[in-house]
């Protein structure tokens, strides 16, 4: 495996990088606006949104992503394998992402919301000045959970043909007839970025529960 | 299109041993899993810092490694080492290997939480060694943990389906050879995501079971 | 023999954890019949006592005899493995502080599981008894229940039954009521002096300084690991021979008089 090699396998950790973050960006607000959908108990939406969650939460994205890049230009919608990528992420994280933010919504003290109501508030600013920064923070850990989960499925991202960090090290593999030694330094380049969403995570609910001890 | 679901369902043959291979794929290593986390949850808790820092670099490793890359290394990688296995071994080892960390560290935060109380109880009133185990140990520690085990059970029936690309023939692989063969991908594919569907649907019914049992206890 | 009568002997029983020394040459001897209740300041070393009695607590120094028969230590002069200790710890029935009922079984099975299980006896016969012994405590109607579903009071009155499920020469009380709300109390101590009163032979570790002294037939007074005094309850309370105990026990003195603190 030369040098040339290696910078491919960065090139495509980029890549995988920009998808991840795209996903992920596009993903929370999705969730949240599922997640209220839900909450508020909108006729028929919020039973179309529970069984999209309840599919989409239990659809491996391989198959996902297969299904929008071979089905969707058969109806006439044009897919790269990057739009396929990014939609199928959006796709599957915005449904998990609406638990997280649905399950904080649910334990959100009533009172509070009545209180905000019975000074004048309407429902907008209700949600923006007295809901939303609540919950943000009871939602992230759940949401950084959600976000390293994401990355350790994006390796799939390379089955319809994006080329990220696995599809680097599968073509060099190939080339060189050693699979091995590519496939470690993909590995060695997730690693570290999981370990840093893991221990952000484990870092936040630190914090909270000693901030709660104190309170 | 109701064409397209015709063709998918003269397919079916195809399709419903993909889908009884991704379950009994999930199924056994979901077993073997918890299984060998029994094994390795003792060995998180050890006090001697050897055994310790090794099983917590396993899990710790296991959970920073996406499966996909780790399954690769079990099949392609694997071979350059002189160990060479067939495409049906190497998936069912990497999901074993891979929730085996997954499964130790439910049981250890499941034990972390189990009084001791009612253990010494049992040791008081006479019970011993297996017995302990298996009568008043596992079952308050399996009933709160259960539905971790359940959810941790949906991870690995979604991990099954990137065996897809080692040629396992599961459920994914299934519709991918029906639509190559007939190029029909909305009705094959779409018909695995609800086969997916139903498969976790049945685990959470088990999960929220077991959690109605584990509630009349608590 | 004149030792038939002795069910329980510990001689010289010593224990320590780490540098602090919880238990020093601490003796008793208790009769058939007898209710002896050990008494003491916390952290003067009752409970390991207790648990030294049933090698929960493996002690460092001394013998202790269930019926002449040496707990711990076999003939050879070994450690006694996992089975033999066993053996013995179904003859000796335990009560716990914070009742330890099996969280995964009814109350019915919790009394049935270690008769069945562990003595082997018939399911049947166990079930029978069990009934009886639930309808003694005055629990009939939760047999059917799961512990998590019981007051406090109930649940300890449970952890009774399921110690007298086994049929045991010997009953420890580990301060079965210190867990329990004060309005709780009443209604366990109803039972342990019912058993008392049967004749059942009792070591209780307790706070409790009422139900001592006139439910007791002997009082054990601990301090600093220490067995200090040690005579008739009547004895004990209105004329100690300790300077200690005489501390311990106008601490407690509104308790007696009282009935509870």
């Amino acid at each position: 495996m030369s040098a040339a090699d290696i910078a491919a396998i960065f090139q495509g950790a980029i890549v995988t990088i920009t998808l991840s973050a795209i996903g992920i960006l596009i993903g929370l607000p999705i969730g949240l606006g599922l997640a209220l959908i839900r909450w508020a108990d909108v006729p028929v939406l919020g039973r179309i949104v529970a069984l999209y969650v309840s599919m989409l939460r239990a659809t491996p994205l391989v198959t996902l992503l297969l299904l929008l890049f071979f089905a969707l230009p058969n109806i006439g919608v044009p897919m790269s394998p990057v739009s396929a990528a990014i939609l199928g992420l959006v796709m599957s994280t915005s449904a998990f992402n609406c638990e997280v933010w649905r399950s904080a919504l649910m334990n959100f003290p009533k009172d509070q919301y009545e209180a905000a109501q019975s000074v004048g508030m309407n429902a907008g600013q209700r949600f923006r000045r007295i809901v939303l920064p609540q919950i943000v923070p009871v939602s992230l850990p759940g949401l950084v959970n959600e976000m390293s989960l994401l990355i350790k499925v994006t390796p799939v991202l390379a089955v319809v043909g994006v080329v990220d960090i696995t599809r680097a090290a599968v073509r060099i593999g190939a080339q060189t007839y050693e699979p091995l030694p590519p496939f470690l330094v993909a590995i060695a380049i997730y690693v570290p970025i999981v370990f840093a969403l893991v221990s952000l995570q484990r870092w936040i609910e630190r914090r909270q529960t000693r901030a709660e001890a104190l309170a | 299109m109701i064409h397209d679901f015709g063709i998918v369902w003269s397919e079916r043959s195809l399709l419903l041993s993909g889908l009884a291979n991704t379950a009994i794929l999930s199924a056994l290593s979901a077993i073997a899993a918890l299984l060998l986390g029994f094994l390795v949850t003792p060995a998180l808790m050890s006090k001697r810092p050897a055994i310790f820092g090794l099983a917590r670099l396993f899990v710790d490793g296991m959970r920073c490694v996406p499966f996909l890359l780790f399954a690769y290394i079990i099949y392609y990688g694997l071979p350059s080492l002189g160990l060479r296995l067939d495409n049906w071994s190497s998936g069912l080892a990497a999901l074993i290997i891979y929730n085996t960390a997954y499964m130790a560290e439910i049981l250890r935060g499941a034990w972390a939480v189990q009084p001791r109380e009612p253990i010494e109880a049992g040791i008081a009133f006479g019970f011993s060694e297996l017995k302990l185990f298996r009568r008043i140990i596992l079952p308050p520690l399996l009933l709160s943990a259960g539905p971790v085990i359940g959810n941790q059970m949906i991870q690995i029936v979604k991990d099954s389906a990137f065996l897809t690309i080692i040629a396992l023939p599961e459920l994914t692989h299934a519709a991918s050879s029906i639509q190559s063969r007939h190029y029909i991908p909305f009705a094959a594919f779409i018909t695995a995501v609800f086969l997916y569907w139903g498969l976790c649907l049945v685990i959470e019914a088990g999960i929220s079971s077991i959690g109605r049992v584990a509630e009349a206890r608590r | 023999m004149a030792e038939t009568n002795k069910v329980l002997d510990v001689a010289g029983v010593s224990k320590r954890f780490g540098a602090n020394e919880v238990l020093s040459d601490v003796s008793l001897q208790v009769d058939k019949g007898e209710t002896v209740c050990v008494l003491g300041p916390s952290g003067s070393g009752k409970s390991t006592l207790l648990r030294c009695i049933n090698w929960l607590e493996r002690p460092d120094a001394g013998q202790i005899y269930l019926n002449g028969e040496r707990v711990g230590i076999n003939n050879a002069g070994i450690v006694m493995g996992d089975r033999d200790l066993s053996k013995i710890r179904t003859r000796i029935g335990m009560v716990f502080q914070h009742f330890a009922l099996w969280p995964h079984l009814t109350v019915l099975q919790n009394l049935m599981e270690a008769p069945v299980q562990v003595q082997r006896r018939p399911k049947a016969e166990v079930r029978d008894e069990a009934l009886a012994l639930l309808a003694k405590v005055g629990l009939s109607e939760k047999c059917d229940a799961f512990p998590a579903r019981l007051s406090g009071g109930q649940k300890q009155r449970v952890g009774v039954a399921r110690a007298l499920a086994m049929r045991p020469d010997l009953l420890l009380f580990d301060e079965p009521t210190s867990a329990l709300d004060p309005e709780l109390v009443g209604e366990v101590l109803v039972v342990m002096r019912e058993l008392a009163h049967e004749g059942m032979t009792m070591v209780i570790v307790t706070h409790e300084m009422a139900f001592a002294r006139d439910a007791a037939t002997r009082v054990l007074f601990l301090d600093r690991g220490k067995a200090v005094e040690t005579g008739s309850p009547e004895k004990f309370f209105s004329n100690p021979e300790t300077e200690r105990a005489r501390q311990f026990i106008q601490r407690y003195a509104g308790d007696v008089a009282g009935g509870r603190r």
